[in-house]
């Protein structure tokens, strides 16, 4: 009783040491009942104010203000992440399908779920500082409004806020010497600071997401994990419960079978076999994916003459501008069948293999897609003879994005109702569909890239994107609810959301950055119509704006941020050489923690 | 904050919030889940401690536990008498702990406790067992029971006693990033 006794003091001095949070961290991570904890938590107060009343005149004025300053931080954080509590809409339909599908399908909900309120964010923003200053100072619209326009993009929303060609170059003040609000220098600096924080915000998130899941995949392995902890405690549904307990069992009998099956040794002409059948599927993978981008290039040029020869403005042109879109998302919808029918055939070693190889073709094409439209604007587009550029690109982007979200719906509908239907009238052997979670997160990390492309063309595209993910949502879900029966394969639920993560980061993030980055530093703008009209590329806007700012002497210290560290060549050299250090240091750190873990546990075995 | 609750004082609300993983509004909220299980027999004002304890047939009829195979041993493990009897304090310790902020060695250690039926710190063969015929509602015939615990122990077992200690259990627990999310009800 007394070591107990004196463990107890030796922690409460501990925690009485501690900042305010750690200290909070460290209480709630205490692996004891909550009377306990509270006694504990008791006692360290108890311990602090008899601390600070020895110590109150050894404490300098500032540190005493330093520590007043936290804690008034922490209670206002506190407070704002309450009101955050906010976005914890569709917590219960979240809740209701954990319960009968588990956490594999959940996650592709919550990563829809992350983007939309991403998407809000984006639209908060780009509609506050571009959009509402544009309705201010807006022309008046003299076309007139038919119902295709919803789905073309083009005509009557030609001269709205929906694109770029609207905005004026000028600055907008209401009253005559009253504040004036500078469109340029506010369209390029909020396109640029929200990419900036996005980029922030999808850093921390991966590395978050990084740090909880990460394994090293080649110590993934095992029964004895599979075991304790594959039970899903999130199932509540008795029948997806009893679904589950029936899986387990068949699997843990295939397992215990299966143990012979991977002592098989292949002959020689086997494994070459083998070798020569991958190859073959990789090969046609990668041409169907060429051939699909050589198809979209050449029906693009096609198009563009389209728009270049002057408005028909007749059904039939109307509807040639969704000949792209729609082979575009046709593609997308089809080829990926295709993918998996050669995976099929490909026998892999392990079903894990068959998920990983056919996602990597799915995302490969996705890519070449994407980068092939955005080679075509940038290059063709931009230096082609139409009177406003920019807004052509905008409705291009309009228009892909609402086939693919028509396309969404529709694949919904036939890849999961009428299968079901199928499944249970006709060919019952194949009984319910399952929800193919690969697929539906690539469609949406898709989706994100285009709008991202899209907001420098189209400032209002995420409050589109917006809606249709909302609407998505809901029709995934009910589909599901009605169509799907939960998975029988294990998903690797943590490492395949990291993994998404990273997709959205790498090839999605960093692609639209340098896409955006090329088309602001390089092209340039139309001459009669957007924000930019008549300087020689986007970013001449800021420059001028610098060299108009060197004749204040008050903004001196702006201009000398903007020469000596946004555009020195030697600051980011030197930034960059900071970040690799700081990543090697971690990495040895790391290290060297798994060298001691090793020692301990051998120590413990000793 | 204006929050006009009468329910606890300011203070038993603070000292939830630093125990807990929960913030005032979702204390709140669980406290009326933990009422609506008996509203006759929980007071609506909790400033004078009263001590108050639901019987396990009700705690296990929530719907977020009725069909879990382990409603039994979680109600154990985190009653204050192991008789799966709990207090407000218990309940809100049970899903601060399943909940997702809920950090991963606290998270082992509990389902540790919650595997570990006959509450000797172990996981022995005879706890697995009963983990595996809970896990296949008892589909799968004794002999193949038997050889998935010893396949189990075999793998898991880091000291070589036979049986998995809290250790073995939390270095097993490390290579599953999915437990995080597994471990876990929503409420």
């Amino acid at each position: 009783i007394f070591h107990g006794f004196y463990a107890e003091e030796v922690l409460v001095g501990n925690l009485a040491t501690m900042s305010t949070s750690e200290r909070i961290k460290a209480i709630q991570k205490m692996p004891e009942t909550m009377k306990k904890k509270r006694e504990t938590r008791n006692k360290v107060l108890k311990e602090i104010t008899k601390k600070s009343r020895h110590h109150s005149t050894q404490f300098s004025g500032c540190t005493q203000c330093l520590q007043g300053a936290v804690l008034s931080f922490q209670r206002f954080g506190n407070t704002l992440s309450e009101y955050f509590h906010l976005l914890r809409f569709w917590h219960r339909t979240l809740k209701i399908i954990g319960a009968e599908f588990g956490t594999s399908v959940l996650s592709y909900f919550i990563f829809l779920k992350w983007l939309l309120t991403f998407n809000i964010f984006s639209f908060l923003i780009n509609c506050s500082f571009i959009t509402v200053p544009q309705f201010i100072a807006a022309e008046p619209n003299n076309l007139s409004f038919t119902g295709l326009e919803l789905f073309t993009g083009a005509g009557y929303f030609q001269q709205t806020v929906l694109y770029y060609g609207f905005y004026t170059n000028a600055t907008i003040s209401k009253i005559e010497n009253g504040p004036s609000y500078n469109m340029q220098l506010a369209y390029i600096f909020t396109v640029g600071i929200y990419f900036v924080i996005c980029f922030l915000i999808l850093l921390f998130s991966m590395a978050k997401s990084f740090c909880r899941n990460f394994v090293n995949p080649q110590t993934y392995s095992g029964n004895a994990s599979k075991l304790l902890c594959i039970w899903d405690f999130n199932i509540t549904n008795e029948k997806a419960v009893k679904l589950k307990q029936k899986n387990l069992s068949t699997q843990i009998k295939e397992d215990l079978t299966e143990v012979n099956r991977e002592v098989l040794n292949f002959s020689a002409t086997e494994r070459v076999v083998r070798i020569v059948v991958h190859l073959v599927s990789w090969i046609a993978s990668l041409g169907t994916a060429v051939a699909a981008c050589a198809g979209v290039y050449f029906l693009s040029i096609n198009n563009l003459k389209l728009f270049v020869k002057g408005h028909k403005n007749d059904l039939e042109s109307q509807a040639a501008m969704l000949v792209l879109p729609i082979v575009a998302s046709l593609l997308n919808a089809f080829i990926p069948f295709f993918y998996s029918w050669l995976g099929h055939l490909e026998k892999f070693r392990t079903p894990g293999h068959h998920v990983y190889i056919t996602i990597t073709r799915n995302i490969i094409l996705k890519i070449s897609i994407v980068g092939i439209l955005c080679y075509y604007w940038i290059n063709i587009v931009s230096a082609s003879e139409s009177q406003c550029w920019e807004t052509l690109v905008g409705q291009d982007i309009y228009r892909l994005v609402l086939v693919d979200f028509i396309f969404c719906l529709l694949g919904s509908f036939f890849g999961e109702f009428l299968r079901r239907i199928i499944g249970t009238t006709v060919c019952v052997s194949r009984g319910l569909p399952e929800f193919d979670i690969g697929r539906n997160v690539l469609d949406l990390i898709y989706a994100q890239t285009l709008t991202w492309i899209g907001i420098l063309f189209s400032p209002l595209l995420p409050g589109i994107q917006m809606i249709s993910f909302s609407i998505v949502f809901f029709v995934k879900k009910v589909s599901l609810m009605m169509n799907c029966q939960p998975p029988r394969k294990v998903w690797r639920t943590a490492q395949m959301t990291t993994s998404f993560m990273f997709l959205l980061f790498f090839p999605s993030f960093v692609g639209v950055l340098s896409v955006i980055g090329v088309t602001v530093w390089r092209l340039k703008p139309s001459e009669e119509c957007g924000p930019f009209r008549g300087l020689p590329s986007m970013y001449a806007a800021v420059s001028k704006w610098i060299k108009i700012l060197e004749n204040y002497t008050a903004s001196k210290w702006v201009v000398w941020i903007y020469h000596n560290l946004i555009t020195s060549v030697l600051f980011y050299f030197i930034l960059s050489t900071v970040a690799l250090i700081i990543t090697y240091l971690y990495w040895q750190i790391i290290k060297g923690r798994k060298t001691v873990t090793k020692l301990l546990r051998k120590q413990i075995l000793n | 904050m204006g929050n006009k609750q009468t329910i606890f004082t300011p203070e038993q609300l603070d000292a939830y919030q630093d125990c807990t993983f929960f913030t005032r509004k979702e204390i709140l909220r669980l406290f009326y889940r933990y009422r609506d299980l008996a509203p006759q027999l929980v007071p609506l004002d909790y400033t004078d401690k009263p001590d108050v304890t639901l019987p396990y047939e009700l705690i296990g009829s929530m719907p977020e536990l009725k069909d879990n195979p382990f409603r039994q041993r979680i109600a154990e493990v985190f009653s204050e008498d192991g008789d799966g009897n709990m207090t407000l304090d218990d309940f809100l310790d049970m899903f601060s702990v399943l909940s997702e902020m809920a950090p991963r060695d606290l998270k082992a250690y509990y389902a540790f406790k919650i595997y570990d039926f006959n509450n000797d710190d172990y996981i022995c063969k005879s706890d697995l067992e009963k983990t595996v015929n809970k896990l296949t509602r008892n589909e799968l015939t004794p002999e193949e029971v038997s050889l998935v615990c010893e396949k189990v122990i075999y793998e898991a077992d880091v000291d070589n006693d036979g049986k998995l200690s809290l250790e073995d259990f939390q270095h097993m627990i490390v290579r599953a990033p999915d437990f995080l999310s597994t471990f876990h009800i929503r409420i």
